[in-house]
């Protein structure tokens, strides 16, 4: 078996799962991130849907798993270059990388919430996004800027997903279970809170996303209500006011929160658009085939694992990344 | 002349027998009306909603289910200003939708 | 084949006889219908102006403009060229010819067709009168000089970029017979002139020389054969253009006079429309310059809707509301227009046209407004008016809340509680009515309040209040947009402001042209402005957004905005800033990410305060 090296782009959890699994399979990988630690957006997260595992678990697992993996950090790859037999990476600085192949495990980036100005990101103070409910979760304090802890709290789906104002056609799959989670997790952390859903559609469509929807309902006291909030606006108290139908009673809805928390999509990063290879309409990498070949660019040479190729969930991920390892063994021979 | 009873508007809409015919002309003007997921955005947001129970949203799928006459209506009230444009996320372009209902209705 | 009656008759004048005729009938048909329908106050302006030095601007302004096409020359000096040696030559052609003729027929009866075929009814000419002037060298000269024009013309229908057009006209079939027969008048006039020439051996370098030239190429008796035909051929071609013309684009040749003398005595086009929008309409020629500057064209080859389209059209009665309501209303097309034609006014009062056909237009609108509770607050003699679009970008409410409070100003707040459309997106969609009951309630709620400035900060409600809203100014209003306001705070102290480290590239909102150099003083003041000359003011390209489109869907408007950002950044800018909340939404999703931040300039305003 000879050892080839092979290059793994993005250290979160494709990248980690994939360079285990590529290691299993013979090969010599090696994890390039572009920021400090390895563990990308899962690391920032406290805990998961549906069972409500610790993030940390995850991580700890998938590192567990990668130890003794060749693995840089704070480095952004900017372009790859795909050869006869070979794919050389090369970073923001022009340090090179060269490999036999290469797995692009990039993930995906936030929604930039200050887009949807219309509901005052970055200007109102209690606005704030799932990824920073997240962060005080792990603090193990929800409060509203002025440390009051909130009584009522707005959960508004869909902020950069299935929007076509901000170029963002495409659902991003995980924030309607993830917005169920956090209303759960809202509630059992404030006991006596308030929390109410925005949502056009609510697409629980996994393995107990449904049973963990109901449950926000009959156990938590969680409320659904179906209409997209169009603005937000702040009261000389700092209190959020919402605008929104209620479309299934059919009359505009006007009321006030302590926290507006924004469920923000999955984009597409920057890399989507400079590593030469063809994207899909929601900017996302384009797989060689949706149905046999989702691990595989167009490009030979060149791997997709994760959300590099579109939003999914973290097992959809894993998943990918132990096949692209099979894939890359499989295409290149024994 | 009182007999004694009245005669109820049905209550169901009777998919089968609307004349589509109209509904039909203003989708061929203004086909983004199809993407309409009712998401309520465009009536939240409304200039002439602060006032009156006008809902594009209703309006749509009034249209849609051929109710003519409570969308002539209702749509009088539009003020054309376009803030459901701008918040519209599947795109639909809600004052050319107007405007054709204006002309067809 | 001298003169043998004082008529000077042969029968091949007949075809160009008839065509004069039925040209000036024509003409004088039509300015007169248009000239009667005009409403009563248009037609005392008329009478009032007349006799006035508006009279005398609009002679300079019609030579200036409709024979050496000044206009023209500062697009493109080869088309300008090209449209004055056609004009200008032809119209020499005219004048000199008559003089000519005039002086060897002085007691006789001089119809037009005598000096048009002048070379034939005096072949000899002109041995027997060189002591006089030498008309027949002039003329030739004139010659050349039209033939360089026509020449011109066939050279821009092969390759129009030579004078600057990507894109020319589409013709209607009487444009093409117009076209084919005025392509030919002059060729074969030079013909048949050159051929009596060479026959008598006379005539001056030009037709004299060619029919020198003929003489001795041709073998004999071949010239004197074709000398009738030529004259012919001559007079049929010139017979078909004129009848032809009525129905042409080349009726603007005889239309632009009266509209530039209409326009000189202040008479205007009107949203409902009015008779002098035929004069407004008949003159367009179609001349093609409108083509290139519109963005749907550019940027969505979109290639029907331009005004040459649209005023073809309206003009020939097959305008459809695609072409009526596909238009941005920007103003590239009219900026550039030779003929000044009001477009704008046109486009609106064909979409008024189309709204009365709606059952909905004349129903009143808006009852509620009479029992509606006043949502303003304040109590300022200032008044703040957000607009529509502002809720939609608290950004610029919140900047615009910081810059009163810091300059000290007591506000009255419109509608930062929620408030009534100015009228003006009703307005572009043709209805007239609705819009007259926004207006009203508005006009009320100012005067109830008593203010005396009215400042906003979307462009759209400025030009409505300046523009539409009738009784602001009687009421002692100024209205300012917020650029212009901010401007006057720091220029007279009010506002102190530090200077930002960053540089910012501004885009003109269409809906504020003429408002070009409050915004650029206020932005110099606090921060680098990088902006390049092309693309802006006058020849800023539009955002995309325009509320006076109807039917670009989002991805059209997005690839529109894309070309303002590409402009934009391209001067090296890292933020683009503008001033209005439908241009911010709109170039911000046309940046495509959160890279290229889109700001208001009362947000930059804000953040130096």
């Amino acid at each position: 078996m000879t050892q080839e090296k092979i290059l793994v782009i993005g250290g979160g959890i494709a990248g980690l799962q994939a360079a285990a699994a590529l290691r299993d399979e013979g090969f010599e990988p090696l994890i390039i991130e572009k920021e400090s630690s390895t563990g990308g957006h899962v690391s920032r997260w406290d805990r998961l849907f549906p069972t409500q595992k610790q993030a940390r678990e995850v991580i700890e697992e998938l590192t567990a798993a990668t130890a003794g993996i060749e693995s840089v950090t704070d480095r952004e790859i900017v372009s790859l270059t795909p050869e006869a037999d070979r794919v050389t990476a090369t970073t923001t600085t022009g340090e090179r990388f060269t490999g036999r192949a290469a797995v692009v495990a990039t993930g995906f980036d936030l929604f930039d919430a200050r887009l949807k100005e219309e509901y005052g990101y970055g200007l109102y103070e209690n606005v704030i996004t799932s990824a920073e409910l997240e962060a005080m979760f792990r603090a193990g304090r929800v409060t509203m800027k002025n440390g009051d802890t909130p009584k009522r709290v707005a959960i508004l789906h869909c902020v950069g997903s299935r929007d076509e104002k901000v170029g963002q056609n495409h659902c991003s799959k995980v924030c309607c279970i993830t917005g169920i989670k956090q209303a759960i997790e809202l509630t059992e952390a404030i006991p006596g809170v308030q929390v109410m859903n925005f949502y056009m559609d609510l697409r629980a469509f996994g393995n107990g996303y449904e049973e963990l929807y109901r449950r926000s309902q009959i156990e938590n006291g969680v409320t659904y209500i179906r209409g997209r909030i169009s603005e937000a606006g702040e009261t000389h108290e700092k209190r959020i006011q919402l605008k929104v139908e209620d479309t299934l009673v059919g009359r505009p809805l006007r009321l006030t929160v302590d926290l507006l928390v924004l469920l923000v999509g999955m984009r597409a990063p920057q890399c989507c658009g400079s590593f030469g290879l063809p994207t899909q309409a929601n900017g996302f990498f384009a797989p060689r085939d949706p149905y046999t070949g989702n691990v595989q660019s167009t490009v030979p040479g060149i791997y997709l694992a994760g959300t590099a190729t579109g939003p999914k969930t973290i097992g959809e991920t894993v998943n990918e990344a132990v096949a692209v390892a099979r894939r890359i063994r499989m295409d290149l021979g024994k | 002349m009182d007999f004694g009873f009245t005669i109820n508007a049905p209550r169901a809409i009777y998919l089968d027998k609307i004349d589509p015919t109209l509904r039909d002309r203003i989708i061929a003007r203004e086909r983004t009306t199809l993407l309409c997921i009712g998401c309520g955005s465009c009536t939240a947001t409304c200039t002439a909603g602060q006032f009156t129970p006008f809902s594009l949203r209703k309006v749509q799928h009034l249209i849609r289910r051929g109710e003519y006459a409570a969308a002539k209506e209702a749509v009088q009230n539009c003020m054309m200003c376009g803030k459901c444009r701008m918040t519209c996320p599947r795109g639909v372009n809600t004052r050319a939708v107007v405007h054709t209902l204006l002309q067809e209705l | 084949m001298s003169a043998g009656s004082p008529w000077f008759f042969d029968p091949f004048v007949i075809p160009f006889s008839i065509g004069v005729v039925w040209l000036f009938s024509a003409i004088i048909y039509k300015w007169t219908r248009w000239f009667v329908a005009l409403p009563a106050d248009d037609k005392a302006l008329v009478r009032h102006n007349f006799f006035s030095a508006r009279s005398l601007k609009a002679l300079k302004e019609a030579v200036l403009e409709c024979l050496i096409h000044r206009k023209i020359w500062k697009t493109n000096p080869l088309l300008g060229f090209m449209h004055m040696s056609l004009a200008l030559g032809w119209f020499l052609l005219i004048v000199v010819g008559k003089l000519e003729t005039s002086t060897y027929i002085r007691d006789a009866v001089n119809p037009p067709h005598v000096h048009v075929f002048f070379r034939y009814f005096f072949p000899e000419e002109p041995a027997s009168y060189a002591r006089h002037f030498n008309y027949a060298l002039l003329m030739d000269c004139l010659l050349i000089f039209v033939l360089c024009g026509v020449a011109l013309a066939w050279g821009k229908r092969a390759y129009s970029r030579m004078m600057g057009m990507k894109r020319t006209t589409h013709h209607t079939p009487f444009d093409r017979i117009a076209l084919s027969t005025l392509w030919l008048i002059f060729p074969l006039r030079y013909l048949a002139e050159s051929v009596t020439c060479g026959v008598h051996n006379s005539g001056s370098f030009f037709t004299g020389g060619t029919g020198d030239l003929l003489t001795s190429a041709l073998p004999g008796g071949v010239l004197s054969a074709m000398e009738y035909p030529a004259w012919w051929a001559y007079s049929i071609v010139l017979g078909l253009f004129f009848v032809a013309l009525p129905y042409s684009r080349y009726m603007h040749i005889f239309t632009e006079v009266p509209l530039i003398f209409l326009r000189a005595y202040k008479v205007k086009s009107r949203p409902e429309g009015s008779s002098f929008d035929n004069f407004q309409i008949q003159a367009c020629s179609r001349c093609g310059i409108c083509l290139d500057p519109c963005p749907l064209a550019a940027d969505l080859n979109i290639n029907n809707i331009q005004p040459a389209y649209f005023l073809r059209d309206r003009r020939y009665g097959h305008l459809t509301e695609q072409v009526t309501d596909t238009c941005l209303l920007c103003g590239r097309c009219a900026a550039a227009c030779p003929v000044g034609i009001d477009h704008a006014t046109l486009r609106l009062s064909s979409r008024v046209a189309f709204a009365r056909q709606g059952s909905l237009y004349n129903t009143p609108r808006y009852e509620f407004l009479a029992t509606t509770d006043d949502r303003s607050s304040g109590t300022g003699r200032v008044g703040f008016f957000a607009g529509c679009m502002t809720q939609m970008t608290p950004g610029i409410l919140r900047s615009m809340e910081k810059i009163f409070a810091a300059a000290g100003v007591d506000v009255w707040w419109a509608d930062r509680n929620g408030g009534v459309c100015c009228g003006r997106p009703m307005r572009l969609s043709g209805n007239l009515p609705a819009a007259e009951r926004m207006e009203r309630y508005n006009t009320d709620l100012f005067r109830k309040h008593g203010i005396t400035t009215l400042v906003t900060g979307c462009p759209i409600c400025y030009k409505s209040f300046t523009q539409e809203y009738k009784e602001l100014q009687a009421m002692g209003i100024r209205v300012l947009h917020h650029t212009q306001y901010i401007a006057e705070l720091i220029a007279g102290g009010r506002l102190k402001t530090s200077v930002l480290q960053a540089s910012y590239a501004y885009h003109d909102p269409c809906e504020l042209r003429g408002v070009y150099s409050e915004p650029r003083y206020v932005l110099s003041h606090v921060a680098t402005l990088t902006n390049a000359e092309p693309h802006e003011k006058d020849r800023v390209h539009c955002c995309g957004g325009s509320l006076a489109n109807l039917t670009l869907d989002t991805s059209a408007q997005t690839r529109v905005g894309e070309t303002v950002v590409r402009n934009l950044l391209a001067t090296g800018a890292e933020t683009i800033v503008t001033s209005c909340p439908q241009c911010k939404k709109s170039l911000q999703r046309s940046a495509g990410n959160d890279r290229v931040r889109v700001v208001d300039l009362a947000e930059v305003v804000a953040e130096a305060v």
